[in-house]
């Protein structure tokens, strides 16, 4: 096994670890789906050979490139959507925060007197009472 | 009959600028017109005060706040939502709170408004207006840009002060919380049923205080990102 390799397999079973010790009470499906990802992984590292078996199989030269391919497609999708989310996100942020300012916006000098949709409309629509 | 204008104003921690802007209104409008102001202060922390006595009965002022910072379209928004529920306004101007919109020049779009106009932009380039060098060739080559991508052309690429009619303001909501939203109003124009647009030559006032707080020029890529990102990503019509 190469120095890499080692490495390698430290970090996969030392974050494994980690996690089973901090995250158990709380997430314990994830912790099942995570293990045997990173135990599938942790193999295949062991055994390079057995990827690259794997991968001229259907015709790709090595084992890391028979994992790296289907990476990238995944990556690249999750940080579409990713970003999309974010966009989501941050419009609903924006309908909260403008429906907090609209509900109590308020005439200035006049302390008593609401700005924002009285108490017995209806609607949602903001309408200033003066 | 007195012309009824409301003014939509942003405001983002706009302390020392935003007492001597709305006073320089109230001067300006007396006698002539109904003005009433939509502040909108943008999460200001600590938040925005005006004084109680600056309104009259011809000049009101509605304060409405951000509990966080959102960006000038979402506050330009929210003014646009609070002053579209008043049935009773002839003319909306928006205007920025740091000074450099004149109180006058705020008022004469406003007028264009009255005599038939939809949309009328300010242009700071046939007004007198101190632009620095660097800030001009920018705007000027925004210029290109926002013609390319709005299909409107104007003289004045991204100026703050602006008048709509209510038939205009109704159909022009804002998505665009940052500084893209400037080209977002004029995407929307040009979709809009047909709109009477002009430009009419204003002053704008670079301060020192304007100048370190407002967009840096290099505020283009920003303002092209959230386009880009709003056209690949956003949902519905935007």
């Amino acid at each position: 096994m190469t120095l890499a390799a080692g490495l390698l397999l430290v970090l996969v079973f030392g974050l494994l670890v980690y996690d089973w010790v901090t995250l158990r009470a709380k997430n314990r499906r994830v912790l099942v789906v995570e293990t045997a990802a990173f135990v599938a992984g942790a193999f295949f590292i062991a055994f390079p050979s057995r990827a690259t078996e794997l991968a001229n199989l259907v015709g790709i030269g090595r084992g890391v490139d028979f994992f790296l391919y289907p990476t990238v497609i995944w990556l690249v999708r999750e940080s579409l959507l990713t970003r999309r989310r974010r966009l989501e996100d941050a419009e609903r942020i924006t309908q909260l925060a403008r429906a907090v300012a609209i509900a109590e916006a308020r005439l200035v000098g006049e302390p008593g007197q609401s700005a924002g949709a009285p108490p017995h409309s209806s609607g949602p629509s903001a309408s200033i009472t003066t | 009959m007195t012309a009824r204008v409301a003014i939509l104003m942003p405001a983002y921690d706009e302390r020392v600028a935003l007492g001597p802007t709305l006073a320089s209104l109230r001067e300006a409008a007396r006698d002539r017109y109904v003005v009433t102001v939509f502040v909108v202060d943008d999460g200001s922390e600590p938040p925005l005060q005006i004084d109680a006595d600056l309104p009259t009965r011809a000049f009101r002022v509605v304060l409405a706040r951000h509990p966080i910072n959102l960006g000038q379209g979402a506050a330009l928004e929210t003014a646009r939502q609070l002053a579209l529920a008043r049935g009773d306004v002839d003319a909306y101007v928006t205007m920025d709170s740091d000074g450099q919109h004149g109180a006058a020049d705020a008022l004469r779009l406003a007028e264009r408004v009255l005599s038939g106009a939809d949309v009328v932009f300010g242009d700071r380039f046939a007004g007198a207006s101190n632009v620095p060098r660097l800030r001009s060739v920018v705007l000027r080559a925004a210029r290109l840009f926002e013609w390319a991508v709005t299909g409107l052309r104007l003289a004045d690429a991204h100026n703050g002060l602006r008048a709509f009619s209510r038939r205009a303001l109704e159909q022009i909501p804002i998505r665009q919380n940052g500084m893209a939203h400037a080209t977002e109003i004029k995407q929307r124009i040009r979709r809009a049923t047909p709109l009477v647009v002009t430009e009419v030559p204003v002053s704008v006032r670079y301060t020192k205080e304007s100048l370190a707080k407002g967009q840096r020029s290099l505020g283009v890529f920003g303002i092209v990102h959230d386009l880009a990102i709003q056209y690949i990503f956003g949902e519905g019509e935007a």
